[in-house]
């Protein structure tokens, strides 16, 4: 059983280990708006913002060009750094990379690697806890929405999303659906009537 | 919210071809809905959706002294406030020279279109009432002049006129109304990939070469302000005039509709 | 406090002039998400008061010097709109009474938002008065606490608030601007309903320490219910959804 949960919503009457909560005077609390389930003992945040990992994938905007790195735009309070010098491509202000996260530094500053330019398309930016729900079980979502729309598209952790070329609206309406509908059972299959029904 | 744009090449793609990214045609507006009288306090009121833009005007009316240079005339005075929750972008402080540019144009077409007779307005020497339009943007996506000048007409033409009993302005319990003249609306054009779209969304804005905002009272064109660096033809600027007029019965229904309820 | 000349009656056989009785809340009301470029929001009708609250960020912390590598900083803004009251077109631009109101805000929302996750950004807090009727900050940080949950930054709890008064010897809860305008005491507090902690309180006027003592258990009682409207709004985008699917 899956409940919705607020802050300050008790959990447990005991200390529980769960990410997103906070233990006062011995019982556990959530700290956020999520999904919590007792018997999987998990809380996932409905809303939420994207903590970088080692190895996420990520798609940003080219800031700023500094001495010998570019400054990225990834959709989260922490800006990417990109060092020059493992740069193949010519990288202005404006541009779109997908990179993969390298290392995190004390400040926080995302380091990134294995960067690439995307051309064309365009972006748009979900909620970065309803990533997994976009994929899908063994991406099984996305591919859905690939095939059916032949538009390419590749999505960061950090939920920024990028699509090129097919139907791309209806890709963008369908993506949008998820994000708004992933604490619901049933999605999978209302997803795939929409992109059969083309609306 | 940190990344909301799309590229420059995928909008000038679109509009190219003739499409927008929500589907409307290159001279359509986005979903207009428009509601009156949202601020009891104020002597009028409307907030104005265009599409994700949400813009509330208030009207306050009170007594103060005429401009020096207009001793037998009421003042108006439009204000416009970006304010800092409405996007991303926009920073609390002082009112942005944007937060202007909106206001002005906004205010100059209610005023050149004589919507209030300012003269009427004139109580006794170093006396008039003076009429404060206030535009709040509360979401942007895109075209504050329209959606402004759209909630701020509909604020006046819904406003109630106070009275003055002694020296105190009675607000309450009275059933006169400001009077107006007309109705103005405005008008604004963007311009990419050399085509020429009305109603721009934040995203296009941002991408747009050039823009033109029209005003007219269904007779007569009251206002223009261009922006941006970009240039525009003759023929461009007469298409977006004819238009105008066209649109002008289009939204002057919706504030009859909204008047109406 | 107003003058005690012209002083109407606010209260007759111990009902208020809007039919209350002195522990009764005004009707509140709660709509989520109506600011679609905030990260959350929320429009709170409070009687005759209107409010917007927005939250931005977290976002890189501006100026850089303002930055605390320890922890997020909380900005606020909150304004009452130039057309908000009954009387004369206010002044635009902030003003001392709106400045302090913002800082004690801050400083409500700097107890339960946990800042240690965010190092070197900055949350804003927007409180916007369109239409103000007495009890506005109190209304404000209501909205914001829902706000503040909807943007999905984690908080230890969801604060209220609400304040207390003293109309002749009556204490009496949640005053309006005409009821504030001769009232004998005016005391606005926000609380952590978890374990009732006070995270707000300002006061004037003059209450005994019974009094003080009586309102404070007042608020708390009402704290209950505005809790209710402050989770309703908050679970309502989600439930929306789930119930459209489960007919």
């Amino acid at each position: 059983m899956q409940t919705i949960v607020v802050p300050g919503e008790k959990l447990s009457d005991s200390i529980i280990r769960i990410q997103n909560s906070t233990v006062i005077n011995g019982k556990t609390y959530s700290t956020i708006v999520g999904l919590f389930s007792s018997d999987k003992n998990t809380l996932i945040p409905l809303e939420g913002l994207w903590h970088p990992a080692y190895g996420d994938t990520v798609i940003g905007i080219i800031e700023e060009y500094r001495l010998n790195s570019y400054v990225v735009n990834l959709n989260s309070p922490y800006k990417g750094i990109l060092i020059t010098k493992y740069v193949q491509d010519q990288l202005k202000k404006g541009d779109l990379i997908e990179a993969s996260v390298k290392e995190l530094d004390k400040t926080k500053t995302v380091v990134l690697m294995r960067s690439r330019r995307l051309t064309g398309g365009k972006i748009i930016s979900i909620t970065p806890s309803k990533v997994p729900r976009v994929l899908g079980k063994g991406n099984n979502m996305i591919n859905e929405i690939e095939q059916s729309t032949k538009s390419s598209i590749l999505i960061g952790h950090n939920g920024v999303i990028w699509l090129k070329g097919g139907d791309m609206k209806l890709a963008t309406d369908a993506i949008f659906r998820i994000q708004e509908e992933a604490h619901t059972s049933g999605l999978t299959d209302r997803i795939k009537g929409m992109l059969t029904s083309g609306s | 919210m940190y990344i909301q744009s799309a590229t420059k090449e995928f909008i000038n793609d679109l509009i190219s071809s003739g499409k927008r990214e929500d589907g409307r045609a290159l001279d359509q507006y986005r979903e207009i809905k428009l509601t009156k009288g949202v601020i009891e306090n104020a002597e009028g009121s409307a907030m104005a959706l265009f599409g994700n833009t949400k813009v509330l005007a208030g009207v306050k009316i009170g007594i103060g002294e005429p401009m020096k240079d207009k001793p037998n005339e009421g003042n108006i005075m439009t204000s416009a406030e970006l304010l800092p929750m409405a996007s991303a972008e926009y920073e609390m402080g002082p009112p942005s020279p944007d937060a202007i540019e909106v206001a002005r144009v906004i205010d100059r077409g209610i005023r050149a279109a004589g919507m209030i007779d300012t003269s009427s307005l004139f109580i006794e020497k170093d006396k008039v009432w003076e009429i404060f339009i206030d535009v709040y943007v509360l979401n942007y996506d895109g075209n504050l002049f329209d959606a402004g000048t759209t909630a701020a007409v509909t604020a006046l033409l819904s406003a109630r006129m106070p009275k003055l009993e002694g020296e105190s302005v009675v607000r309450e319990g009275l059933n006169s109304k400001l009077k107006t003249n007309n109705t103005v609306t405005s008008c604004t054009f963007a311009k990419a990939a050399n085509k020429i779209f009305i109603d721009p969304d934040a995203n296009e804005e941002e991408f747009m070469d050039t823009r033109i905002t029209i005003a007219n009272d269904g007779k007569e064109i009251r206002a223009m302000q261009k922006g941006l660096w970009g240039g525009m033809t003759a023929k461009e600027l007469e298409y977006a005039t004819d238009l105008s007029f066209e649109k002008h019965k289009e939204l002057k229904s919706i504030i009859n509709k909204t008047l109406g309820e | 406090m107003g003058s005690t000349q012209d002083k109407p009656q606010l209260m007759i056989n111990g009902k208020r002039l809007d039919g209350r009785g002195p522990a009764d809340l005004r009707s509140i009301k709660i709509e989520p998400n109506v600011v679609k470029n905030a990260a959350g929001s929320a429009y709170i009708e409070w009687g005759k008061n209107k409010i917007i609250a927005a939250v931005h960020g977290p976002k890189e912390a501006l100026p850089k010097h303002f930055a605390d590598p320890e922890r997020a900083i909380i900005k606020c803004r909150y304004m009452m709109a130039p057309f908000s009251s009954l009387e004369e077109h206010g002044r635009t631009g902030p003003n001392r009474r709106s400045i302090e109101i913002s800082k004690v805000t801050k400083e409500v929302f700097e107890n339960v938002v946990m800042l240690e996750l965010f190092p070197n950004t900055e949350i804003d807090i927007f409180v916007e008065v369109l239409q103000g009727d007495g009890g506005t900050r109190a209304a404000g940080i209501t909205a914001a606490a829902v706000a503040m949950a909807l943007s999905g930054i984690p908080m230890t709890d969801i604060p209220y608030a609400v304040s207390a008064g003293k109309i002749g010897d009556t204490v009496v809860l949640d005053m309006d601007k005409l009821e504030d305008n001769y009232s004998d005491a005016d005391m606005p507090v926000a609380v952590k309903p978890l374990d009732n902690e006070i995270l707000l309180l300002q006061m004037d006027g003059s209450f005994t320490k019974e009094q003080l003592k009586q309102a404070i258990s007042m608020i708390t009682d009402a704290g209950k219910a505005i809790r209710e409207v402050q989770e309703k709004a908050i679970r309502k985008p989600y439930e929306q959804i789930i119930e459209k699917y489960q007919k």
